[in-house]
């Protein structure tokens, strides 16, 4: 039981926060009518401040919650939401969360690693399209060229990701630096 | 408090079914649906899914969920119509725009399969109570403490929502700017999200306290308050689908090698 004794209670009561984090930055982007979803912000603090594999049992969580409160089929896309998470708590360990410019940088990594893991998805599913208009806008373009489906996929998504995952990658850096370190010590796991 | 759970309370057979085996049905469902590659296999679930919903009287909650898909499998029509790789046949032209046989089918049989999926799994979240479920999962092997975190999430997104109301308010009360350019809107949005984020952390640890204090990491055996049944009904259901799906596997695996 190596894997459950890392899960300590303060982890076990991160977790939902979390989900409720992603759940709130949705509900104000919405709010302010910003044209983003920023609804991870939660799984990549949790990735930040526990580790990867509490970063992606998060963003895992969170889709099944969402699927759950939402619609089912936000279930497909709990694999992207892990990928988050645990590449948030992957690169947090790499010390790329140092300062402004590598947050920019694992920003970057992080929208990569969504859309990479959201494209084959896309395939299966959807035979590429993402369902945002200009998203799928620009695909019928790509397609009527003749570019292959995976690679037009591939733009699609990328336009919808990039600028939200890097937007939320560097909120949830601004909130972690301004969090008290004593608060930050508690939720770290004992590895 | 407002529940964010989609549950619709109604008394019908598809209610009083195990959790876990409307959760089986779902998955085999949707799986046939992929490995059966028969847009005839497709319409077949679709139909038997939609039948389990009027059965359940959820037909009305599912129509909502199906509307979050009709642009997209429209637009799906249109793009695949045209380009689909295997194009040969054309069906129509609406100007100077070719729609094919081939493609309209193929678009077909995907929105099926996407169709079908909402709604199987539409019928186990529509008629079943989140936290049966939660103490279903637990009683068949899932780590309480999964389980836990599972409930309380369920009950701290409204808090937490309702959390999220006041500290708006608050934050315009003292004048904060929440209109105007994005920069000034992003600005905004960490005024907002900062003391939410905050007060939930110091809020969690609380928590980890108290429920420690009440012997959450005891490790020894635990016993449930509330147990949910397994009748007859969902025994021989169960075995049926995984019967079903076992045909359907070796019947996929076989061909393949033939």
């Amino acid at each position: 039981m190596a894997k459950s004794s890392k899960l300590t209670t303060m982890i076990i009561v991160l977790i939902p926060v979390a989900v409720g984090i992603n759940y709130a930055g949705k509900f104000f982007a919405e709010a302010l009518k910003l044209p983003l979803w920023l609804d991870s912000i939660g799984t990549v603090l949790a990735a930040m401040l526990a580790g990867p594999v509490v970063g992606g049992l998060s963003g895992a969580i969170n889709n099944i919650i969402y699927g759950l409160t939402a619609g089912p089929i936000s279930f497909i896309y709990a694999l992207t939401s892990i990928g988050i998470g645990v590449a948030a708590g992957l690169l947090y360990r790499a010390k790329m969360f140092e300062n402004a410019f590598r947050a920019l940088i694992s920003g970057l990594i992080i929208a990569l690693v969504a859309t990479a893991i959201s494209v084959p998805l896309n395939v299966i599913f959807w035979e590429g399209q993402t369902g945002n208009v200009w998203g799928d806008a620009l695909f019928a373009f790509l397609r009527s060229k003749n570019v292959g489906i995976w690679l037009a996929s591939f733009f699609n998504e990328l336009v919808v990701d990039l600028v939200d995952k890097v937007l939320t990658v560097f909120i949830a850096f601004g909130i972690f630096k301004a969090l008290p370190k004593t608060l930050v010590y508690g939720f770290r796991s004992e590895d | 408090m407002k529940s964010i759970s989609l549950y619709v309370e109604k008394d019908t057979f598809i209610h009083k079914l195990e959790p876990v085996t409307k959760l089986w049905y779902a998955f085999t469902s949707v799986l046939l649906t992929f490995i059966l590659p028969s847009l005839w296999m497709g319409i077949l679930f679709l139909l038997f899914s939609l039948l389990l919903s009027i059965s359940g009287r959820v037909l009305k909650n599912m129509i909502a969920f199906i509307s979050a898909v009709i642009v997209i499998s429209l637009t799906m029509l249109v793009i695949q119509g045209m380009f689909y790789k295997d194009n040969s046949t054309i069906v129509f032209t609406f100007g100077s725009l070719k729609f094919y046989k081939e493609g309209l089918i193929h678009a077909t049989l995907l929105i099926v399969r996407v169709l079908n999926m909402i709604i199987s799994f539409g019928i186990l979240i529509l008629t079943t109570r989140p936290s049966d479920m939660v103490t279903n999962l637990v009683q068949k092997g899932l780590s309480p403490r999964i389980g836990y975190v599972l409930s309380s999430v369920l009950q701290i997104i409204p808090q937490m929502l309702s959390t999220a109301s006041t500290i708006i308010d608050a934050q315009r009360a003292r004048g904060l700017e929440t209109e105007g350019s994005l920069v000034q809107k992003l600005r905004a949005f960490f005024a907002l999200i900062g003391p939410l984020v905050l007060s939930s952390l110091v809020e969690a640890r609380e928590r980890a306290i108290a429920i420690e204090m009440r012997g959450f990491g005891i490790s020894m055996r635990q016993t449930h308050v509330s147990v949910i049944l397994e009748g007859k009904v969902d025994r021989v259901l169960k075995f049926v689908i995984k019967l079903v799906l076992l045909i359907a596997l070796t019947w996929r695996v076989v061909s393949w090698i033939i």
